[in-house]
């Protein structure tokens, strides 16, 4: 880091309890939400919340408060803070930290932990949770000192926002929360700047202007790095195609006609395809993650590649790069200027993209979740706020619904975390109220943190819940049915509760639906509901999600539906 | 093949374990390892061995330079370290 520095504001010269200086660093900060749960080690920071500017958002379940903190930042893009005590709910914590790390997610978490002198003797509730999560944070911090609160709560949020954001965990034993001191002041380094590589610029425009097949590759660091405006720009004077990660998606406007869809595993055959057969993949704030890859030999085989990231350690990690570009995504893509040849390959694409459209004449009576879920974006419209669980549901979203920001599809893609969707629904309402947040949910993941439904209740948070249940865990029978032999394994939730009768006894409005003709009047009941709803949605138990690459193939070797 | 990195870290709570987790986190073995402290800056020299031929040494010091606590990263070929 530079050695040029920037002072903090003024700090207390009186002296000040721990727990005291931990809230004022927070609102010093500019936060206005904090999600957690209390205990015993973490009860002076409790004590000083109480006539503090912030809101404390009291969930049920550790897990949900760094779920929705994760979900708040990133809406907001600033960071997610969420607050548990010591032993069983600093671990808690772990799969929403975890889940913020893996998608590169501004959050600060703060944890209790025992009394200094009792640290190190396996004290009630003392557990290493610093050591526990050293692999799932962008940093942690054990304070040892109440003087040095401030600048470790200036630090933390610097740290979690800036570059390729993350989680910090910040661990407070009890006595130094309780003890007061004077904050000694500190000076934070100033970021550094990097500057633009002008021969790397020059040579990815070279590469561009001599490609015949281009596509452009996206993820979710563009959304990151909020250089929608930079991308978009780039894409419409280049003219080249975009296919979009998971979390890509909407960064460039799913109904934009140069977007082919989602690559990958259940991505669009337009876009494999396009991929397949490009001469320059141009990847921007993605990874090849093997989700989108596929088998990663046969991914893009004959392309040449530009790599723009801000992290330049993906550079290279899983795909050579020809030309690499680390740094600000938006002065990076201002600078690609060059335009391909490439007008025959543009057609080729769009028709792809109307050949492999998707349908949704599904035959029967009974309710397709694509054309279900198709509808319900589109009657949202531009201010809906998804939130994912994960599973058949989550691909279905991807698949089928509309975005126009990627702040706008909230979906857990690096960890894969079953239960996010409901929590993730309660940070985002906090995030953005004028939104209209609409939770996806599945019946195995909506059941990993039911209890949440009594903070929706508690702060009469207007979420819409769409709960699909096909009575199965759906994505694994999935499984289990093409490549496991139709040996069906503990996939089975056939005795699940009545999911309308749960959501009435939390004290929220709720309804089933079972056949077509009742799609569209649900629709209309959810979105007109001033408060929170929940529409539970019965489907076929053996629909399965289309296309679908195989395990460790080509991504243009794609399974299609019987129909 | 055995490569050598030389890590150049702020020895704050932690850092020591955060460096070397991430090295076998990443793919990598452990195959030898000496530090040296000075007042607010310490040096680590590692020796690791790749677990499968993909993984490229350029790539987990990019890893390791991107940690908060760590100042620099350079890769040492054997023949050019000293020993460790």
């Amino acid at each position: 880091m530079s050695s040029a520095a920037q002072r903090v504001p003024a700090l207390e010269t009186e002296a000040v309890s721990g727990a005291r200086l931990v809230v004022q660093a927070l609102e010093r900060e500019g936060v206005t939400h904090v999600f957690g749960y209390p205990g015993g080690a973490i009860m002076p920071v409790y004590d000083a919340l109480t006539g503090s500017s912030l809101q404390h958002i009291l969930v049920r379940h550790e897990q949900a408060a760094a779920l929705a903190a994760d979900a708040y930042g990133r809406v907001t893009g600033r960071p997610g803070v969420c607050i548990a005590t010591s032993g069983p709910g600093a671990t808690n914590l772990v799969t929403g930290i975890a889940n913020a790390f893996l998608d590169s997610v501004p959050m600060v978490a703060i944890t209790g932990q025992v009394a200094s002198p009792l640290m190190g003797t396996d004290a009630f509730q003392e557990v290493d949770i610093f050591g526990i999560t050293l692999p799932i944070v962008k940093h942690s911090f054990l304070i040892r000192r109440t003087a040095d609160i401030p600048r470790v709560f200036a630090e933390a949020f610097r740290i979690a926002s800036s570059g390729r954001p993350g989680p910090v965990l910040i661990d407070l034993p009890k006595d130094v929360g309780v003890m007061a001191a004077v904050p000694e002041p500190f000076e934070l380094p100033e970021e550094p700047q990097q500057e633009l590589d002008e021969a790397a610029t020059t040579a990815a425009n070279a590469l561009i202007a001599d490609a015949n097949s281009p596509v452009l590759y996206f993820g979710g660091g563009v959304a990151i790095a909020r250089a929608e405006r930079a991308l978009r720009e780039f894409a419409e004077r280049s003219g080249i195609p975009a296919v979009g990660t998971l979390k890509g998606l909407g960064a460039i406007p799913t109904d934009h006609p140069g977007f082919l869809g989602m690559l990958g595993m259940h991505g669009s055959r337009a876009a494999n395809i396009a991929i397949d057969n490009c001469d320059l993949l141009i990847c921007v704030g993605a990874r090849f993650d093997d989700r989108a890859t596929g088998k990663l030999d046969s991914f893009a085989p004959n392309a040449r590649v530009i790599h723009i990231d801000r992290d330049p350690a993906e550079i290279g990690k899983l795909r050579a790069a020809d030309v690499a570009l680390t740094g600000d995504l938006s002065a990076i893509l201002d600078q690609l200027t060059a335009r391909p040849k490439a007008d025959g390959w543009v057609s080729q694409c769009q028709a792809q993209k109307k050949l492999w459209a998707a349908r949704y004449d599904a035959p029967g009576a009974g309710i397709y979740a694509p054309a279900l879920l198709k509808e319900l974006s589109e009657a949202a419209g531009d201010k809906a706020i998804f939130t994912c669980d994960v599973g058949q549901h989550q691909m279905w979203v991807a698949q089928h619904c509309r975005f126009s920001r990627p702040q706008a599809h909230l979906t857990s893609g690096g960890l894969g975390t079953m239960g996010y969707g409901v929590p993730a629904g309660v940070g985002a309402v906090l995030a953005e109220p004028d939104a209209t947040v609409i939770t996806v949910s599945g019946d195995g993941s909506f059941m990993m943190n039911v209890q949440e439904l009594a903070t929706i209740r508690r702060y009469r948070l207007p979420l819409k819940i769409v709960l699909i249940d096909n009575s199965q865990l759906g994505m694994v029978r999935q499984w289990q049915e093409l490549f496991f032999e139709e040996n069906f394994s503990e996939i089975d939730l056939s005795d699940n509760p009545d999911f309308a009768e749960v959501t009435h006894a939390f004290g929220i409005e709720a309804f089933t639906i079972d056949h077509r003709s009742q799609v569209s009047g649900a629709i209309e009941r959810l979105l007109n509901t001033d408060g929170p709803i929940l529409c539970h949605v019965r489907i076929d138990p053996r629909e399965n999600v289309w296309p679908l690459v195989p395990p460790n193939s080509s991504n243009v070797q794609m399974m299609e539906k019987g129909w | 093949m055995s490569e050598r990195l030389v890590v150049s870290f702020t020895p704050t709570e932690g850092a020591v374990i955060r460096v070397l987790g991430l090295v076998e986190r990443r793919g990598y073995s452990l195959r030898g390892l000496a530090m040296e402290e000075r007042a607010d800056c310490a040096s680590m020299t590692i020796d690791l061995e790749a677990r499968d031929a993909s993984r490229r040494v350029e790539v987990v010091a990019r890893q390791l330079d991107r940690l908060v606590d760590v100042n620099s990263v350079s890769i040492v070929t054997a023949r050019q370290g000293s020993p460790a």
